[in-house]
């Protein structure tokens, strides 16, 4: 079994040996360098994965260092297992069926030895062993199943690459309100800024007034430069709750018992019901209004006794510490005869006109009658104003000369109710005679038909000041806000939906009550708002009688500190602010069931 | 063998033991039907110089190959039949009183049948345990002592025992220390048909004679001398040492079968003959140097008869071969790394 070569020399052994090793060794490193690229590429792909789904697009080609780092470390483990000697010679051996001859062989070739010993024998047969060895019988394994990564793994690193990368994930939502504001103009500001101007009341309103509109100012100046929604809403919200504060200021605070005194005075008189009511809601246009229909439908010992009841207030309210509730109540004492006159002329020049009145103008001669209220003032005034437009210059004569004669009936004093004095309707018939007469009575009744009459001082300025909360309701608008219907004390008649503070209101129905606010259709965000629902029994709730202006017995009128966190059982931390006026009576004017009221209103009532 | 001597090359004596056993085995063939496995096995013993136990059932040529063998050998052959009765001075002679020539009378030692040198110890195990032991010294000292005198055997000295393993009535089995002196233990199975048939005709017609002598004392030596020459690499004695030591149940990491089936394992002894017994076949194979086929192909006769097994073993029937076999699977011949290279 001695191979042919058993004669050739020992001394090649060691160089064919050496030959082979290599190739044997060269092989597995790069066996290892591959694997260790191949796990390098992986994690870089994993990597690359990473970078890719949070957005480093830079980062991602970083991955395939990870296959050059791979093959260091695999190149650094091969160094550190690389194969000795006698492994190399059982590979060897193993690969070419030297039945160990090579493994021996390598032993024996460091030893001395000569012919007679098995050396050179084995390391003869051992040389022709690897001479006739070839490279595919010793190719040492290169690949492993770990390999195939490489491939898939930096195709994955170049998919990741190519790809663009993810949408960025949704930002944090903004908490509502969060986003700026900024608004060049602001018009519902203007009319704040106006109650600088407003005649008032006494030197402490007038600085209250002032400062509304100095408020009103620097929110305006805040939205110009741009402001945060939320806190532009709060400061408008303010503003209006210091409106609303300055509208019912009438009769507040130490002035309180004169006003109660002089609504109980009032009470007493049933002619004065509906005016009464009015100036305890602090409504003081309404009050001024139900005072012009008294003045135009009363008789004159009605009007007296009327007369005498304001006065008899006024008085009251005057010892009771509360000279403004007085003041207005004289006022419109005083007032009352003035607006009789007036009405008293233009029923009779309604009644001399007779025909030529029209249809029309009947009507609202009627109405004027039923109610003497402004507004029915106003129409009667201007069907006048036009029949005397029609009326020819001789017509016209005829009207003076038909007053005239009706001189001799009339009553000698003025405002008795039973029509025009003589001397008023000597006045009359005198204008009408010349036509520059003619054209003043044009102009008077062309006044009366496009303005109210002029109200009260008091109701004057709640007028300007409703005017100027529903500037701020409509500021409140323009920066983005749904303005809260604000409950003023008896509210105002509707004007089609659009006098509200909101101006979303669309479908607002003519009446006292509540401004013009309605349930949808206007320019605000109206997502999360519940449907209208049908009120059915309910509606009955709303409509109840409630007196907005009388607060709930033991109240503490003004601000009063809320606490933060606070509970029904628990105390809670911390001022969370003042209550509103707006929000005082709250209660009484909401649709909470009248037998729950009591308990919600302990729940809320201020510490 | 006549050609050749110790001055010539290690090659050329490997070729000249080559064509030697060669010419044994077709000597022994003369006689010798069939069993070419146990004649190889048995010259793996007479050439590393180790004793060979033989076991078979009773006519299976067992004593006839031993007479064979040293037929072909120009040595001295002594046969020892063990019997229940036979003692020790049986086995290695005794002083006799002998009366010289002038009348002189003096002890003279009559050498027992120990004192040859192809021993045949033919049905080792019905003799005592006194008995038996008396050859121990022999076979492991390779001399005899004899009323206080140690005298040495004439080398080579070579014991060829047989056992009957079927009559174990009025037997004494041979005890672990002594089968351990055994390099190897060779199993001698049944002839096949052909065998048998060629046995019929050889021992039922004419005698066919003896065979040739081909063997002479000084080239067995040479030979002994050339296997003990045969290399062994590190990595092949590793292996042969991680074999042994796989087969004690003690050992950390031993294959289950193992732990199972033995209660002792081999000793160093048995890897010395596990190494031995390969560079004997590496030589008759024309080989310098032992493979781990070497090892793996002597495991079975060297180790079989060293395990001892356990009483679980035993129950379940598990027999040392068995066990060899999967020593053989379990245990690696290379190193891991290499052998995870050719794994793949």
């Amino acid at each position: 079994m001695l191979p042919a070569a058993n004669t050739g020399s020992t001394t090649g052994f060691k160089p064919s040996f050496a030959r082979w090793s290599r190739r044997v060794r060269a092989r597995l490193a790069l066996g290892h360098v591959l694997t260790g690229a191949a796990v390098g590429l992986l994690i870089g792909a994993g990597a690359t994965a990473v970078a890719w789904k949070t957005r480093n697009g830079p980062l991602r080609p970083g991955g395939a260092v990870g296959g050059v780092l791979g093959a260091a470390v695999g190149f650094a483990v091969a160094r550190r297992r690389r194969w000795s000697d006698p492994h190399v010679a059982l590979y060897l051996d193993a690969r070419l069926g030297a039945h160990e001859t090579i493994a021996t062989a390598v032993e024996l070739e460091g030893q001395a030895g000569d012919d007679g010993s098995a050396r050179a024998v084995v390391i003869s047969q051992a040389t022709a062993a690897l001479a006739q060895a070839t490279s595919k019988q010793v190719r040492a394994p290169l690949f492993t199943p770990w390999h195939a990564a490489a491939p898939i793994a930096a195709a994955a690193i170049g998919y990741l690459c190519w790809i663009p990368l993810p949408p960025a994930p949704p930002a944090a939502k903004a908490p509502p309100g969060a986003d700026k504001v900024q608004l060049a103009q602001v018009a519902g500001l203007e009319k704040v800024i106006k109650l600088s101007e407003l005649d008032a009341r006494d030197e402490s309103q007038k600085e209250r007034l002032r400062k509304l509109a100095e408020e009103a100012k620097r929110i305006r100046a805040k939205l110009r430069e741009g402001a945060e929604k939320r806190e532009a809403q709060a400061d408008i919200a303010k503003l209006r709750d210091a409106i609303t504060s300055e509208r019912l200021s009438l009769g507040d605070g130490e002035q309180r018992a004169g006003m109660e005194a002089a609504l109980g005075k009032m009470a007493a008189n049933p002619d004065l019901k509906q005016a009464e009511k009015a100036l305890g809601d602090r409504d003081l246009v309404k009050f001024d209004e139900e005072m012009e229909k008294l003045a135009n439908k009363l008789e004159k010992k009605d009007r007296e006794q009327a007369k005498k009841t304001l006065e008899e207030a006024a008085e009251a309210a005057k010892k009771a510490g509360s000279p403004d509730v007085a003041k207005e109540l004289a006022q419109q004492k005083k007032l009352m005869d003035e607006r009789a006159k007036k009405g008293e002329m233009l029923r009779e020049l309604a009644k001399e006109l007779g025909e030529g009145l029209g249809e029309d103008g009947k009507d609202a001669l009627k109405d004027f009658d039923k109610s003497g209220g402004g507004k029915e003032q106003q129409k009667l005034a201007d069907k006048l104003d036009k029949a005397l437009g029609k009326m020819t210059p001789e017509q016209r004569k005829q009207l003076a000369e038909n007053l005239k004669k009706k001189m001799a009936s009339a009553p000698e004093q003025e405002g008795t109710g039973k029509g025009p004095s003589k001397r008023e309707l000597k006045d009359l018939a005198d204008q009408l005679d010349t036509p520059e007469g003619q054209q003043q009575l044009e102009d008077q009744l062309k006044k009366m038909a496009e303005a109210p009459p002029p109200g009260s001082d008091e109701a004057e300025r709640q007028k300007a000041l409703d005017g100027a909360q529903e500037g701020a309701g409509e500021a409140e608008g323009d920066v983005g806000g749904t303005p809260m219907p604000m409950p003023v004390a008896g509210g105002k008649d509707g004007k089609d939906g659009k006098g509200g503070p909101g101006k979303d209101g669309k479908d607002g129905k003519s009446g006292p009550g509540q401004s013009g606010h309605s349930d949808g259709g206007g320019p605000g965000d109206h997502k999360g708002q519940t449907g209208v629902i049908e009120g059915g029994d309910l509606r009955a709730h709303a409509s109840v009688k409630i007196n907005k202006g009388k607060p709930m017995p033991g109240m503490v009128m003004g601000r009063s500190a809320g606490r933060a966190g606070d509970t029904a059982n628990l105390v809670g931390e911390g001022g969370i602010g003042n209550a509103a006026p707006g929000e005082i009576g709250g209660i009484e004017r909401s649709d909470v069931p009248e037998e729950y009221r009591e308990q919600v209103g302990r729940y809320f009532q201020p510490k | 063998m006549t050609e050749g001597g110790s001055g010539e090359s290690f090659e050329v004596r490997l070729v000249l033991a080559q064509k030697t056993s060669a010419k044994l085995r077709e000597a022994i063939g003369f006689v010798i039907v069939g069993q070419n496995e146990v004649v190889d096995q048995t010259l793996w013993g007479l050439l590393a110089g180790g004793h060979v136990l033989l076991e078979g059932a009773p006519g299976l040529g067992k004593t006839l190959l031993v007479r064979t063998l040293s037929s072909c050998l120009d040595l001295k052959f002594s046969r020892i039949q063990f019997t229940p009765d036979l003692m020790p001075s049986d086995v290695t002679g005794t002083n006799i009183l002998v009366t010289g020539a002038d009348g002189a009378r003096h002890f003279t030692l009559h050498k027992g049948p120990v004192f040859g040198q192809v021993i045949l110890a033919d049905e080792i195990n019905r003799a005592t345990p006194k008995t038996q032991s008396s050859l121990l010294e022999a076979m492991q000292e390779h001399a005899c002592t004899i009323a206080g005198t140690r005298h040495a055997m004439e080398e080579p000295f070579f014991v060829l025992a047989t056992e009957n393993p079927i009559e174990m009535e009025g037997t004494y089995p041979l005890p672990e220390a002594q089968l351990d002196r055994f390099l190897l233990k060779v199993i001698v199975p049944s002839p096949t048909e052909d065998e048998m048939t060629e046995i019929l005709v050889r021992t039922t017609g004419r005698e066919r004679g003896e065979p040739p002598r081909v063997l002479s004392r000084d080239e067995l030596m040479m030979l002994r001398a050339l296997c003990r020459d045969v290399a062994v690499a590190e990595p092949v004695l590793r292996y042969a040492s991680r074999f042994v030591r796989a087969s004690d149940p003690t050992t950390p990491g031993a294959p289950e079968l193992v732990k199972r089936a033995l209660r002792f394992g081999a000793g160093v002894r048995g890897a010395q003959s596990l190494v031995l017994a390969s560079k004997a076949v590496a030589m008759l194979d024309g080989r310098a140097h032992v493979s781990f086929a070497d090892i793996q192909r002597v495991a079975k006769p060297v180790l079989r008869h060293r395990l001892i097994r356990s009483f679980e073993g035993e129950a379940d029937g598990i027999t040392t071969d068995q066990v060899v076999a999967g020593l053989i699977d379990s245990v690696p011949t290379r190193p891991e790394p290499v052998q995870q290279a050719m794994a793949r």
